[in-house]
């Protein structure tokens, strides 16, 4: 068995992972960053992309409404060109109460939010399609982000400082030598071959699934409730700015427009495996009501994905948590498990709860917390290192990402190369740039990267293109060919069929009509 | 406002051949249409039926099996031996070969042999049923056809297989799709460059593949120019929409229309129906902001299934037809399973359409047919009878009006057009 050694070892390459390994590599640590599957894979590339800016949390938690605050800001700073600056507004739909306006007004100052109220006819300018019921509106410094470019950057900002990424490699053991945590054994879930990671120390960053990294130290009594949501991507941006209601956090309440659709979030339901979390007809009705409400006729717009993601609600039976019911109780704030104190356990940490938005407040304390074991005097820099863009930076001026440059770039070049994806607006070019550089033949490792395939036509025309590049350019055989092309249209089906009415039902037979009628994908050998 | 002895909604191959037969037929026609239809998408082979649901090699026999609900089950092997025999004689400029006694297996753009009844003779050499050696010819410029892939599949399949790809770019364009290679195929100049770039690579027994862009104005005379000069056998391979052969079918039938003196308006919105009794008097369609009502003594319904916007389903899962408001059968209400979780299922949504008795009327009314993917009963795609559903029923509707006009003459003097 291939036998790795390293500082610091990473479980898990979400949000917080990434984060973690960017931390831990800026302070002079020697990373590996293992993760079951390809990075944002889990939790992270499954949110609804709203860079919080703490408003949906300062009445009833202002702690992790005043961290939002913050790393809101920090955010905005060192990865700009993740993040779109559409701002958001908290309005009070005709079902709900107007009171809690006020309350959220205080929550605001208290929590130092530059949250103002605005005239309901300004923000009805603002966002032509929205209720004209709505009763309040109020502006605050919501914003959306990319959940992949973000984990891509941090990313690929730790490998340059020297990190190790190892996407595909799942613990299958922890090392557990006297009272402490020495390594893992990672199985190459591509080729099947074991490796081993002698550890300084190891950080479980892992999410929803750290529960299951903890018991393999041996260790009892934590437990994590995966909290179910799911949310629903709208063709075309039905809102520019980030709509959420202006209540007590409840289902469906969220609309943010990311990228070339608008997605709305979410619900918050228990779940019993954060791998078995099947999105239901109720919940696609309620999201769908839900919509209405923020935007009337939401009904009538084209659904084009739904999925699900499993939030990483922390329950310690040492901490007497209990058995807490309704997961939206749980506290969203995160807190970095000490197993010296707890399980008498070492060079082993766990990072529970937490979002997307404080990622590196989350890796920060992680990495203190680890620096502080081991006794180094290594501060924290992230807050103010700007993490390096990637190729395919799509900035204006000010930095930030904007819903133009894609195609500003692609119409400066239309007449040089072929246009792969017309719905993503990706060439050739790219598509092969993309291929080399992740050295994948996964497509849908492609379309977390690229956008490849999640447009209107959901691969109908770009797949089949794709998998043909792929092959021409000898990183697929006829055999791996076929099984990505069926293993893309299988993952696709899993996200569309709940929603498929309307002009997505209609667009699904048309893709049919091409995968079954035309090229008969079923029958390739 | 208008009257006319039929009105077909829809052109797709079953609105087009029914129109096409009832204007034969003699009677006056006219037909209305979003838009152009199927043709556009679809290879245009004539896929009666290849999966049933093992592998279909004897299509005829298969039909009966197909159970009661089927639309097949309204015209009968014979009725899809007419229509296809008409099929054939209005073919000529674009000769179609095969049958119902075999299927033949054409390869698809990604390898898959796929069983069609009747195909365009310019794809007809592309029948593996016995093997063959294949050269496949591509054009890094057309993104929408893949030779290696095709052939490595074809290879893997046991047919022995190479590809060669050529870096002709027709008008200097990077991005060119098949209509545009098409009409570079129309031009000589650029049939004899392809044909030079191939003479000397050629094995001795190969017979070629070629993306289904072999021209545009003319159906076959690139296709037989490249056979003679290279002499071998060429065929063509159908790829991603638009669909080239569906083009060239779609030019003949709409000329066929148009000189056995049918109408036909585009961009015309059939959205609800005037009834009297169990008949529909006319249809109200939509042409940019008017509104206009058309009277008929028949009405053909061939406006296709939820691809083509014939059938709706709204998100509270209710689904509805159209274009004259008729019943959905086999649709799944609110609360019942409606897709299976793998793609490749049999989904329970899969067959909903409109249902209709053995002479193609929905219960409840006269004078109307209906005729294509709008019919209820069938999953063209997994069964690969798209075409074949189509264009025999799109005969039998036609074949029913005329035999009900020729039994009883209308009473009812025909008006003149307003």
């Amino acid at each position: 068995m291939a036998t790795l050694e390293t500082d610091v070892l990473v479980v898990g390459g979400g949000a917080t992972g990434a984060g973690v390994a960017w931390d831990a590599a800026l302070r002079g640590y020697d990373v590996v960053l293992a993760d079951r599957a390809d990075l944002a894979e889990g939790t992270s590339g499954r949110f609804h992309g709203l860079l919080h800016s703490g408003g949906r949390y300062v009445v009833k938690d202002p702690v992790a409404a005043e961290e939002c605050v913050t790393e809101n800001a920090v955010l905005r700073r060192i990865v700009p060109d993740c993040i779109e600056d559409t701002g958001g507004l908290f309005v009070t739909t005709p079902d709900d109460d107007p009171a809690y306006g006020d309350r959220f007004l205080e929550g605001c100052r208290a929590t130092n939010l530059p949250g103002e109220e605005i005239d309901v006819a300004e923000a009805l300018r603002m966002e032509p399609r929205l209720n004209p019921g709505i009763r309040r509106a109020f502006t605050v410094p919501d914003a959306s982000i990319d959940a992949w470019k973000t984990v891509w950057a941090l990313a690929r900002g730790a490998a340059s400082r020297g990190a190790r990424i190892l996407t595909h490699h799942k613990v299958v053991d922890l090392h557990v030598a006297g009272e402490a945590v020495t390594g893992a054994r990672l199985r190459n879930e591509l080729t099947g071959e074991e490796l081993d990671v002698q550890a300084g120390f190891t950080l479980n960053a892992s999410g929803a699934w750290a529960a299951q990294i903890v018991k393999m130290a041996g260790i009892g009594g934590v437990g994590v409730i995966p909290g179910k949501g799911i949310m629903i991507a709208m063709n075309h941006r039905l809102v520019n700015t980030v709509v959420n209601r202006c209540t007590m956090p409840a289902d469906g309440d969220i609309l943010v427009p990311i990228r070339t659709v608008s997605v709305i979030g979410t619900t918050d339901i228990r779940a019993a495996d954060p791998d078995e979390i099947p999105v239901t007809q109720d919940e696609v009705d309620q999201m769908l009501d839900d919509g209405e409400r923020l935007v009337p006729s939401f009904r009538d717009a084209r659904a084009l994905r739904v999925w699900a993601g499993v939030r990483p609600l922390f329950q310690d039976e040492k901490a007497g948590d209990g058995e807490a019911v309704d997961t939206r109780d749980v506290t969203r704030a995160h807190a970095v498990v000490d197993h010296v104190a707890r399980d008498d356990i070492g060079r082993f940490l766990t990072m529970s709860g937490g979002k997307l938005t404080t990622l590196r407040l989350m890796a920060q304390d992680i990495v203190d917390a680890m620096c502080r074991q081991l006794g180094h005097d290594r501060p924290c820099t992230t807050a103010t290192t700007p993490v390096p863009a990637g190729g395919d930076s799509h900035a204006n001026g000010n930095g930030y990402y904007h819903l133009g440059s894609r195609l500003r770039r692609r119409e400066a070049t239309l007449q040089d190369e072929q246009l792969i994806c017309e719905c993503e607006l990706i060439g050739r070019s790219r598509l092969e740039e993309t291929m080399r550089r992740r050295g994948t033949t996964n497509l849908d490792d492609i379309r977390r990267s690229l956008r490849l395939g999640m447009g209107p036509c959901q691969g109908g025309f770009c797949i089949y293109r794709a998998t043909g590049i792929l092959h021409g350019v000898g990183r697929l055989d006829g055999d791996e060919a076929s099984s990505s092309l069926r293993g893309f249209l299988q993952e696709r089906w899993k996200g569309v069929w709940p929603i498929l009415y309307g002009d997505q039902l209609r667009q699904a037979r048309l893709d049919d009509w091409i995968f079954q009628g035309l090229l008969d994908v079923e029958h390739m050998p | 406002m208008s009257h006319h002895d039929a009105i077909v909604v829809g052109v797709g191959l079953a609105g087009l051949t029914a129109a096409a037969r009832l204007a034969e037929g003699g009677a006056r026609v006219l037909v209305l249409a979003k838009g152009v239809g199927a043709t556009h998408l679809g290879p245009c082979t004539i896929d009666v039926i290849g999966y049933a649901p093992e592998r279909v090699e004897r299509p005829g026999e298969a039909l009966a099996g197909l159970g009661d609900g089927h639309p097949y089950a309204a015209v009968g092997r014979d009725g899809v031996q007419a229509a296809l025999d008409w099929f054939k004689g209005v073919m000529a400029p674009y000769p179609y070969v095969g049958g119902l006694e075999e299927n033949l297996l054409l390869p698809t753009a990604v390898g898959a042999l796929k069983p069609s009844a009747a195909v365009p003779g310019t794809m007809a050499a592309g029948d593996l049923r016995e093997g063959g050696e294949v050269c496949v010819v591509g054009f890094r410029a057309l993104k929408d056809f893949h030779a290696t892939l095709l052939a490595d599949n074809l290879a893997r399949a046991g047919i022995p297989a190479r590809a060669v790809e050529l870096d002709l770019v027709p008008e200097g364009r990077a991005d060119v799709n098949s209509l545009g290679f098409a009409r570079a195929f129309d031009a000589p100049a650029f049939r004899s460059e392809v044909a030079a770039h191939l003479t000397a690579r050629l094995g001795r027994d190969e017979r070629l593949a070629f993306p289904a862009v072999l021209g545009i104005a003319g159906p076959t005379a690139a296709w037989s120019e490249l056979r003679d000069r290279l002499a071998r056998p060429v065929f063509e391979v159908p790829t991603l929409p638009p669909s080239v052969p569906g083009m060239r079918v779609f030019a003949i039938l709409r000329e066929r229309l148009r000189r056995a003196g049918a109408r036909v308006i585009l961009n015309a919105v059939v959205h609800d129906a005037e009834r009297s009794g169990g008949r529909v008097t006319g249809v109200q369609a939509r042409v940019g902001l008017r509104d206009v009502r058309h009277g008929a003594d028949w009405v053909v319904l061939a406006t296709g299934g939820f691809a083509s916007g014939g059938l709706e389903l709204d998100s509270r899962w209710r689904a509805r037809e159209v274009a004259l408001g008729l019943p959905v059968s086999g649709a799944p209400g609110p609360g019942e399973e409606r897709f299976r979780a793998g793609y490749f299922d049999d989904h329970p949504m899969g067959r909903a359409g409109v249902r209709v008795g053995r002479d193609l009327r929905p219960e409840g009314l006269d004078n109307v047919l209906v005729a294509g993917a709008t019919l209820a009963g069938a999953q063209p795609w997994r069964e690969k009878s798209g075409d074949g559903i189509s264009l025999s029923t799109g005969h039998r509707a036609a074949e029913l009006i005329l035999g009900q006009r020729a039994a009883a003459p209308p009473t009812e003097p025909a008006k003149a057009e307003a």
